[in-house]
C-alpha cells in the first residue's frame, strides 16, 4: 500500500470510529436544517418571494460542510502534533504531500457525502426543495469552499495545543458566520451592515454558490463565487503555512 | 537480518565538535564521538544535560549551530529520505493513529516506510505483541503501547535505532522483556543508541556509555572500565548486632566506619583483608559487599551529592 492510500485508510477509519465527529458531522446540521424546516414549514422569504427552504438548505449545506473541514483539519492536526505523530511521519521518506493529499481527499469525500444526504433529505417532499438543472455546478463550489475551510482549519489546529480550543475557536468562528453570511436565516432580512460585513466572509460565498447552483441563480454568480473562494483559499492557505508547526515544543 | 544497504565499513555516527545554543543555554557543548557499526550505545546524564538534543541532532529533527554530524556516511540535515529509510526513531509511546489497532498502527507505519503488512507483522512479533494485535492502541497497558512505539521504529528494519528512554515507567518484568528485545536487535547486527536513567541497565546491556554533564562529554568507555576507573573503594555491610562500631574502626585497612539501619558499614580499599579480619571478628554470615557501580561513576561525575558524604 503507498504511504498516501496507508495514511487515507487509516483516517477513515479513525473518522468511521468516532461516533462523536460522525454526529458532528451528519446528524447536526441535519437537525439545523429540520427544525428550521419545520418553523418555516411552507412559508416563503417576504423580501425575495422565494420558499424558506431555498435558502436553509443551501445554507446549512454550506455551513456543514465548512464546519466539518474547519473541526476535521484542526483536530487532526492539534492531535498529530501533540501524540507525536508529526514528528514520526516527518521521520518516515513519506513526503508531506502525501499526507496532504489524504486529507483533501478525506476532507472531499466527507463534504459530497454530507451533501448528498442534506440534500436528499431537503428534497422530501415535506421540505420541498426543488434542485435546479443546473445543481453539477454545486461541485466546483463545494471542492473550493472545503478547500478554503481546511486551511482556515490549519491555522486554528496550529494555534491550539487542546481539543478544548480547538472547540472553543473553531466554534467562535463559525458560528457567528454562519448567522453573518446568511446560512441559517436569509441576508434578505438582515440589516443592511451585516450584508456588507458578510461580503468580508468565505461562508457567505461558499453559501451563495451552493444556493445558486441549487436552486438555479444563474451560472455567472456562482462563477464569481468560486473565484472569490479560490482566492480565500490561495490567502488562508498562504497564512496556514506561515502557521503551521512540526511540535509544540519550541 | 543483517542490514543489507550502504557501505558497511564505516561507523554508524561521528560526531566532530557539535555545538548546539537555545539562546542562553549552550544545550550541546563542543560533543565528538564515534559509534562504530553494531555497538549498543548509551547516551546518560542528568536532565537537562543535552542528550535529547543531541539524539534530535543525529536523527536530523535538529540542525547543529556548528560542527559535523556523519550518519551512516551522510548528513542527516537537511531532511534526507534516503538515510530516513535506514534509521529507526522511537517516538512517544502516545504517537499512534488514533481509534486504530495495534496491528492496523503499525500497518499504516509500514506503509510510510513503503513496507507491506509482513513487515508489520514482523515488527509487532518482534516485539511481543502479536496477541494484541487486534486491540485498540488506546486499550492498550503502559508497557504495550511502550514496546509498540519501539516497534514503530523497526517495522522498516533500520541499521541504526534511535530509542529514548525506551524502559522509563515500565514494570520489572516489562523491563526484562525489552530488554531481550534490545539484545536480539544487538545480536542481529543492529547499532542502537539509546538515552536511560536506569544505570544498571546501561551497565547491562551498553557496549559503551558517554555520559554528558552540561552538554560535555564527561565520560565516554565500557561501563566495565569506567567502573575501574572509578572509586576503588569497596563497602562491607555487616549486621549490627555482631560488630560494634569501635571494633570495627579499629580492623587496620578500614577507612572509614559508619552505622546505616541495622548493618555497620566499612570502606575499605583493601577488601580481602578486611573481610578476613571481620571473620575473626564477628563470622561472614550475613555480611555483604558492595564494589562501586556505574551509578557511582555517574554520580562522581555528574556532580549530584554522595548521600554517604
Amino acid at each position: 500500500m503507498s504511504a498516501y492510500a496507508a495514511l487515507t485508510t487509516a483516517g477513515y477509519r479513525a473518522y468511521t470510529r468516532d461516533r462523536t465527529t460522525l454526529f458532528f458531522t451528519f446528524a447536526f446540521p441535519l437537525l439545523f436544517l429540520v427544525v428550521f424546516g419545520l418553523i418555516f414549514s411552507g412559508q416563503d422569504v417576504e423580501q425575495s418571494g422565494r420558499p424558506y427552504i431555498d435558502h436553509i438548505a443551501p445554507g446549512v449545506l454550506a455551513w456543514g460542510v465548512g464546519n466539518a473541514a474547519v473541526f476535521g483539519v484542526a483536530f487532526v492536526l492539534m492531535q498529530w502534533r501533540r501524540d507525536d505523530i508529526l514528528r514520526l511521519i516527518r521521520m518516515t521518506p513519506t513526503p508531506v504531500s502525501a499526507v496532504i493529499a489524504s486529507r483533501y481527499v478525506l476532507a472531499v469525500a466527507v463534504g459530497v457525502v454530507q451533501a448528498v444526504l442534506f440534500v436528499a433529505v431537503a428534497t422530501l417532499p415535506f421540505f420541498g426543495l426543488g434542485v435546479s438543472g443546473s445543481w453539477p455546478l454545486a461541485l466546483p463550489v463545494l471542492v473550493l469552499g472545503i478547500t478554503a475551510f481546511l486551511m482556515l482549519g490549519v491555522i486554528v489546529g496550529s494555534y491550539a495545543k487542546t481539543p478544548e480550543a480547538v472547540a472553543a475557536v473553531a466554534n467562535c468562528l463559525m458560528i457567528p458566520m454562519a448567522f453573518l453570511s446568511g446560512s441559517f436565516l436569509p441576508l434578505d432580512m438582515m440589516p443592511d451592515w451585516m450584508q456588507t460585513l458578510s461580503r468580508a466572509l468565505p461562508l457567505r460565498y461558499l453559501n451563495d454558490g451552493v444556493s445558486g447552483a441549487l436552486t438555479g441563480g444563474g451560472t455567472g454568480g456562482v462563477l464569481v463565487d468560486c473565484a472569490v473562494l479560490a482566492g480565500f483559499a490561495v490567502v488562508l492557505g498562504a497564512v496556514a503555512v506561515r502557521t503551521f508547526r512540526w511540535s509544540d515544543k519550541s | 537480518m543483517p542490514p543489507t544497504a550502504g557501505p558497511q565499513d564505516g561507523p554508524a555516527v561521528v560526531l566532530d565538535a557539535v555545538h548546539k545554543r537555545y539562546g542562553a543555554v549552550q544545550a550541546v557543548d563542543g560533543v565528538s564521538l564515534t559509534v562504530p557499526r553494531g555497538e549498543f550505545f548509551g547516551l546518560l546524564g542528568p536532565n537537562g544535560a543535552g542528550k535529547t538534543t543531541l539524539v534530535e541532532i543525529m536523527e536530523g529533527q535538529r540542525r547543529a549551530d556548528s560542527g559535523t554530524v556523519t550518519v551512516l556516511g551522510r548528513s542527516p540535515w537537511p531532511r534526507d529520505p534516503a538515510l530516513l529509510t535506514r534509521i529507526g526513531v522511537q517516538t512517544q509511546s502516545s504517537a499512534f493513529f488514533v481509534r486504530l489497532t495495534a496491528r492496523e498502527h503499525l500497518r499504516t507505519v509500514a506503509a510510510l516506510y513503503r513496507g507491506d503488512d509482513a513487515a508489520a507483522e514482523r515488527a509487532l512479533a518482534s516485539v511481543g505483541l502479536t496477541e494484541q494485535g487486534g486491540t485498540r492502541v488506546d486499550d492498550l497497558s503502559g508497557g504495550q503501547r511502550q514496546r509498540l512505539a519501539i516497534a514503530s521504529a523497526l517495522v522498516h528494519e533500520p541499521e541504526l535505532i534511535f530509542l529514548d528512554e525506551p524502559t522509563a515507567a515500565l514494570d520489572p518484568q516489562a523491563r526484562r522483556a525489552l530488554w531481550q528485545v534490545l539484545r536480539d536487535l544487538k545480536g542481529a547486527g543492529r547499532t542502537i543508541i539509546y538515552t536511560t536513567h536506569h544505570l544498571d541497565e546501561a551497565e547491562e546491556l551498553c557496549d559503551r556509555v558517554a555520559i554528558l554533564v552540561d552538554g560535555r562529554v564527561a565520560a565516554l568507555d565500557s561501563p566495565g572500565r569506567l567502573i575501574e576507573q572509578g572509586s576503588p573503594t569497596t563497602r562491607l555491610l555487616v549486621p549490627a548486632e555482631r560488630l560494634d562500631l569501635d571494633t570495627a574502626r579499629g580492623i587496620p585497612g578500614v577507612e572509614r566506619a559508619t552505622l546505616e539501619g541495622d548493618s555497620v558499614v566499612l570502606e575499605t580499599l583493601d577488601a580481602g583483608s578486611v573481610l578476613a579480619a571481620v571473620d575473626a571478628l564477628a563470622g561472614l554470615r550475613g555480611v555483604r559487599t558492595r564494589t562501586s557501580g556505574l551509578e557511582d561513576v555517574y554520580l562522581q561525575l555528574t556532580g549530584a551529592p554522595d548521600p554517604r558524604a
